[in-house]
């Protein structure tokens, strides 16, 4: 069975899901959480098989679709992927846990089963096709949460939210369609494995349009400055479910998919783009953290706040050295339980209140002290404290981003400043002063259904914040393979002075130091 | 031995999980009393690792755990009891001890005791971090630590929009100065390749002094947030919102010294760069100067005392920038005692006074407050630096590195401010106790403080007074680690006339501020006063304008920008392009679709047309290709 | 003169452009059908001629296949073009808007 593992856990779900249309709508719920918590006993598993000494690919399997172009379903996991999965199956079971009572649950629980076979499909994904078929497919389940359970503007949200991300990967699939010509030409063979695309040696000028081609699909999906402006409207109208989901996995696609693709398949355009892009993370991070500043909303202030962390992944990943790779990894998993946490807590008051402005409520903190403290927790969390999860991930992407930009460190620094401007007045705002509004004044404090969400998330937030090891180690050995492809795969003298060798500096700096202790 | 120190810094963290498990409880005293008791035990453990260093000169280095490791870099949880740690960790657990007993009394009527202790114990927990850390990262988590627990006590009275508003501010700021704290650890990492702090200073020497200029910059930087240097000084004064224990332990003995104590321990890395220690000695120079001023005129008892701290660690910062790092210690550790039992006291007039801050508004408190009264005097008499107490031993001893070391500007700057401290202490202490009982007018009936608040204070009387006496054995201990430099003036006369001259003109400026402020004629001050209304006044009493300065350009600047980015540039340049480009398409189709009339003449007349215009495409390509060459040489000929 | 190649060409496209007018001048349906007749059979000339002159009997094969469609197709316009009369009472082409779109 472990040798199918990663079979099983992308199609069981929608299997699951199909079954599902059969069972009853009073027994629904239970068979989503049994599926989905199935599913997380199996990613679990997963994550005991994995050996985290070894930095390639582990479960491979292989099959032929077609074989005359090279195509085949080709799956495996590494460190970069492994906890994005656990991530992607942890936010399905608490999410179809906490759901509350709403009209079509079964419609929505098959879904989000479905939902969870593109999102687990696209991680473990190593041929182009396949990934790229699981990477549109994850927008179908996504556009009808949206355009179903959403609110008023839901349909504008819905269509903006499915054509944006459409268009951009279209350009990507372009991309791919002639990496694999380019890769006939070469080789005289078609393929689409991603694992013989890593080992072409691309000419300079092909990697730069390559590159750009990628960039497109991944940057919308991220989302990057300029192209952010879908997610907004999408977290806005989505209903809490279709937010956290989003906040946690979906947006992490983008970022993965950097890493997985654009910096090894082009080492030297990483190379080549990494000012401009740094610069656009640098505007996403202080731009939108204003502009989450600036919002009446707190769903919009959470949903920008996602934008502005994204920036600093981004930031991280073009570090191009291991610190600020592993970094921007750990931050996506940091952020998407931070951001899947707020979205939820966002999500509990307006269970209550149907109401998300701000100006709304004030003196919460006395009326709901458990709700405030959980909320608070998360607060410093997302700002960055240190020993919550999102430090980890930010100190590393900012400290790898450093060797390579002095003064654009500097003010991508800034995020710990603007981001604690806008969540410590939101905050203000929303739970400190008297109560004003009457309504509020008797609201309950967070039930037991929505602490078993809350509460797992916030234990993961602290515990990952002080015993980071248990996934910087696996993640920090994937990473080590890739940084050592890219050193080698570059051509161009800034590239291989960019890049750092891995092998020769851990022979010579760390060992003896770590021996010391 | 390790015992002891996991003791030392843990026993607050579980004193602080257990108050919050009643956080949202209603009051129980357990909640207090635990963590004071575990807070005793950290006490105790730090006393036994003081003597173990002091006996032995042992340094306690241990490793908990790795908490970081990816690449080259490597951060573990690791502390380090040295003599300068050790110091910080007596300095804490002490002051922290006598708070948290003081406040089960001064807390007793408030509705989130519990939450307050958890919330203490918490701050506690982190600044043991922060001084018992072997590294710059582990520095950092105590130092945002602090910082975290600093915004949940300012603005511990939740309800209160000035109470919550200075708590953001002080946590924004401090965050200004962390991210250079944050550039000046990277700087310390890619240049050494460690964080810890000893195999980094041993890496310093041989780099560029450029590099070491930045690093030196940055990490003080950091360190001007903490404590609350101009220009992010703004913070401190408003932070006086927070209760009167936390402005005893955070806001004068504890986390405000954080920053003296990183300029401490970094000594290895500052004394390569003397330019940028002086740069330090003269900024803590300018503060303490700029900071007594403002103290001069403010009607806010608790302001005043905030200022004077302010004041107080610019001398801490001359000190050091001077490289004479264990007087900058010496003064942090008497000024922590004497301020708090400076804080303390003013918490238990402002508990006889109904919260009543003006001490305009107070005089001849000392008939009823005899115990409040005695341990005021005795911390103002120390802070103004009047022998034998604590604060004479250690100011003078700046003073005097100030002279030896020939910076004229900076001693001269730092003895008026001496004076200038003597002044406004007595200004408060005068208007406080003494003179006519003006309260009366306000139908306030004062009362003395609970016994045993003032018995928990004791310990920090007796240490304001004798503090000094430990100059010697402090001082063998400490420069075991810190650089061994004694300060004499080498003419005994030269000596004996600034020692007696500072005292006299010191005991000057109280005597003036006693006349002046015990006599009847002070009344209340109603703003109709000639010296009210004289410029120099208005400028100390707000401030400089620089709070009023950053509102209106920084805070308010920052907040319309924020407006326009999204209604204007968010909304409109960049979802509108997004949108435009899609209304586009759709009107495309909406104005083409008339072709699709129906109408099958029409479409067989638009069919035609297509063949036509694909044909003579054909036609063209076809003639181009045959005739490629004479285009060719056509166009060379044009000159294309 | 011997009638050549190029007068059966001249032929055929003059016939071709009479039926390409008359498809897009006339108005009424029936006339639509003599015209795409007179299309077809222009194409048809020039299938036989060019046949006759590489004497390969390809071309004319196929002129007999085009013939053949033609029949159908009229066949089964006339079919539509009745039932449309017996409906509506006219074959005007601008009647005829159902596919507006």
């Amino acid at each position: 069975m472990l040798d199918h593992i990663l079979s099983i856990l992308v199609f069981f779900p929608a299997l699951a899901g199909i079954l599902g249309f059969v069972v009853n709508k009073n027994s629904i719920r239970s068979y989503g959480v049994a599926v989905a918590t199935i599913e997380f006993g199996l990613a679990i598993w997963l994550w005991f098989a994995f050996d985290s000494n070894v930095s390639g690919m582990q479960f491979m399997e292989q099959i032929a679709l077609v074989p005359a172009f090279g195509i085949n379903y080709i799956v495996g996991v590494d460190g970069v992927s492994l906890f994005i999965v656990i991530l992607a199956a942890f936010f399905t079971m608490i999410g179809i846990a906490s759901l509350g009572e709403m009209k079509d649950i079964k419609n929505l629980i098959i879904t989000l089963l479905f939902l969870q076979m593109t999102m687990v499909g696209v991680f473990v994904a190593l041929d182009a096709i396949v990934f790229y078929l699981f990477w549109e497919l994850s927008l179908v389940p996504m556009l009808y949460i949206i355009g179903a359970w959403g609110g008023p503007l839901r349909i504008y949200a819905s269509v903006k939210f499915f054509l944006y991300t459409f268009a951009g990967s279209l350009v990507m699939l372009v991309g791919m369609l002639f990496m694999a010509y380019f890769y006939y030409q070469a080789t005289g063979e078609w393929s689409f494995a991603l694992l013989d695309w890593y080992r072409l040696i691309l000419p300079e000028s092909f990697q730069n349009w390559l590159f750009v081609a990628f960039f497109f699909g991944f940057a919308i999906k991220v989302p990057m400055f300029p192209f952010h402006t879908w997610l907004p409207y999408a977290h806005g109208q989505a209903p809490t479910i279709g937010s956290v989901i989003l906040a946690a996995i979906l947006l992490k696609m983008g970022t993965y998919a950097f890493i997985r693709f654009s910096l090894p398949l082009f080492p030297d355009a990483s190379v080549y783009f990494m000012y401009p892009i740094a610069v656009l993370a640098i505007i996403m991070i202080i731009y939108t953290a204003m502009v989450a500043y600036a919002q009446k909303d707190i769903k919009q202030v959470v949903a920008y706040s996602s934008v502005s962390h994204m920036g600093v992944i981004i930031l991280g990943t073009f570090a191009l050295n291991v610190e600020g790779i592993t970094g921007s990894i750990f931050l996506m998993i940091a952020h998407g339980v931070v951001s899947g946490a707020l979205f939820f807590l966002v999500g509990v008051i307006y269970d209550r209140r149907h109401t998300k402005i701000m100006s709304e409520f004030g003196g919460l903190a006395s009326v709901m002290p458990r709700y405030a403290t959980i909320f608070g927790i998360m607060l410093m969390a997302s700002v960055g404290l240190p020993l919550t999860i999102n430090f980890i991930g930010e100190f590393l992407s900012l400290l790898g981003f450093y060797k390579q930009s002095h003064i654009l460190t500097l003010l991508a620094g800034t995020a710990i400043i603007v981001g604690a401007i806008y969540m410590l007045s939101a905050y203000k705002k929303m739970f400190f002063g008297e109560v004003t509004h009457e309504e509020n004044r008797n609201l309950p404090d967070v039930n037991k259904k929505e602490l078993l969400a809350l509460i797992p998330l916030t234990i993961i937030t602290i515990w990952l914040g002080v015993y980071p090891k248990v996934l910087l180690e696996p993640i920090n050995k994937s990473v080590e393979g890739i940084v050592t492809l890219m050193h080698e795969k570059s051509i161009t003298q800034e590239a291989k002075l960019r890049i750092p060798n891995v092998n020769k500096d851990m022979g010579l700096i760390t060992k003896p130091e770590r021996e010391a202790h | 031995m390790e015992l002891f120190l996991y003791t030392a810094l843990f026993s607050p963290l579980v004193g602080s999980l257990f108050a919050a498990l009643f956080g949202a409880s209603p009051k129980i005293k357990i909640a207090g009393i635990v963590p004071s008791a575990l807070l005793g035990v950290s006490l105790f453990s730090s006393t036994m690792l003081l003597i173990l260093v002091f006996t032995t000169d042992i340094t306690l280095h241990v490793e908990m755990m790795t908490w970081i490791a990816t690449g080259d870099l490597y951060i573990p949880f690791g502390f380090v009891v040295d003599q300068v740690s050790v110091v910080m960790m007596m300095v804490v657990t002490l002051v922290s001890t006598v708070v948290h007993v003081y406040a089960i009394g001064y807390m007793e009527n408030d509705k989130g005791f519990n939450r307050f202790f958890s919330w203490l114990s918490a701050f506690v927990f982190s600044m043991m971090v922060l001084v018992m850390s072997d590294n710059f990262a582990g520095l950092f988590i105590g130092w945002e630590g602090v910082g975290l627990c600093s915004w949940g006590l300012i603005g511990f009275w939740y309800k209160k929009e000035s109470a919550t508003w200075a708590a953001n501010e002080a946590f924004i700021m401090n965050r200004i100065a962390d991210l250079a704290m944050l550039i000046g650890i990277f700087l310390v990492y890619w240049n050494t390749g460690t964080l810890q702090y000893y195999a980094a200073f041993t890496a310093m020497p041989s780099l560029d002094s450029a590099i070491l200029v930045w690093m030196g910059i940055f990490l003080f930087i950091g360190a001007m947030g903490k404590s609350a240097q101009f220009p992010l000084h703004t913070w401190l004064a408003d932070a006086m919102e927070g209760p009167t224990p936390v402005s005893a332990l955070i806001h004068a003995a504890t986390m405000v010294t954080a920053g003296v104590y990183l300029v401490v321990r970094a000594s290895p890395l500052y004394d390569l760069i003397p330019s940028v220690g002086l740069f330090i000695a003269s900024l803590g120079a300018f503060v303490a100067l700029f900071a007594a001023s403002m103290a001069l005129v403010n009607r806010d008892m608790k302001r005043v005392i905030a200022y004077s701290t302010l004041s107080q660690l610019g001398y801490m910062f001359a000190a050091a920038g001077l490289g004479a790092y264990w007087v900058a210690l010496f003064h942090l550790m008497a000024h922590a005692f004497f301020k708090a039992l400076l804080f303390l006291g003013a918490g238990n007039v402002m508990h006889a006074m109904h919260d009543e801050l003006d001490p305009f508004k107070m005089g001849g408190l000392n008939k009823v407050m005899k115990g409040t009264f005695v341990m005021m005097t005795v911390a103002s008499v120390a802070l103004a630096g009047i022998f034998p107490l604590a604060g004479f031993f250690s100011k003078d001893l700046i003073l005097e590195v100030a002279f030896v070391e020939n910076h004229y500007i900076i001693y001269s700057v730092l003895l008026f401010t001496a004076g200038l401290t003597a002044f406004y202490s007595f200004r408060l202490v005068a208007l406080i106790f003494h003179g006519e009982e003006r309260y009366k007018l306000f139908g306030i009936h004062p009362h003395e403080a609970h016994k045993f608040m003032l018995v928990a204070m004791s310990p920090l009387l007796l240490l304001a007074v004798i503090a000094g006496s430990f100059k010697m054995t402090y001082f063998e201990m400490v420069t075991k680690v810190l650089p061994e430099l004694e300060y004499h003036i080498h003419h005994p006369i030269t000596f004996w006339i600034m020692t007696i001259g500072t005292q006299l003109f010191v005991a000057g400026a109280i005597l003036y501020a006693y006349k002046k402020y015990t006599s009847r004629e002070i009344k209340v001050p109603d703003g109709t006063s000639k010296m009210e209304n004289s410029f120099g006044y208005k400028l100390l009493i707000n401030q400089y304008y620089i709070p009023y300065f950053y509102e209106e350009y920084l805070v308010k600047a920052y907040r319309e920008l924020s407006d326009v980015l999204w209604t204007k540039v968010d909304q409109k340049v960049v979802d509108g392009t997004v949108d435009g480009i899609a209304n586009i398409l759709y009107n495309t189709g909406d104005t083409t679709r008339v072709m699709q009339s129906g109408n099958l003449s029409t479409m067989l007349k638009w069919m035609v047309a297509g063949t036509v215009a694909l044909l003579s495409l054909a036609v063209v390509f076809g003639l181009a290709a045959r005739y490629s060459g004479e285009i060719k040489i056509f166009l060379s000929g044009l000159g294309v | 003169m011997e009638i050549g190649l190029n007068h059966y060409l001249v032929l055929s496209t003059i016939l071709f452009a009479i039926g390409l007018v008359g498809v897009m001048r006339r108005k009424n349906l029936l006339m639509l059908f003599f015209a795409t007749e007179i299309l077809l059979n222009a194409v048809n000339i020039s299938f036989a001629a060019i046949s006759h002159y590489y004497g390969d009997l390809t071309g004319q094969m196929f002129a007999f296949f085009v013939i053949a469609i033609a029949a159908s197709e009229v066949a089964v316009g006339l079919g539509l073009l009745i039932v449309w009369h017996k409906k509506h009472n006219n074959i005007d082409l601008d009647n005829m808007s159902s596919m507006r779109g």
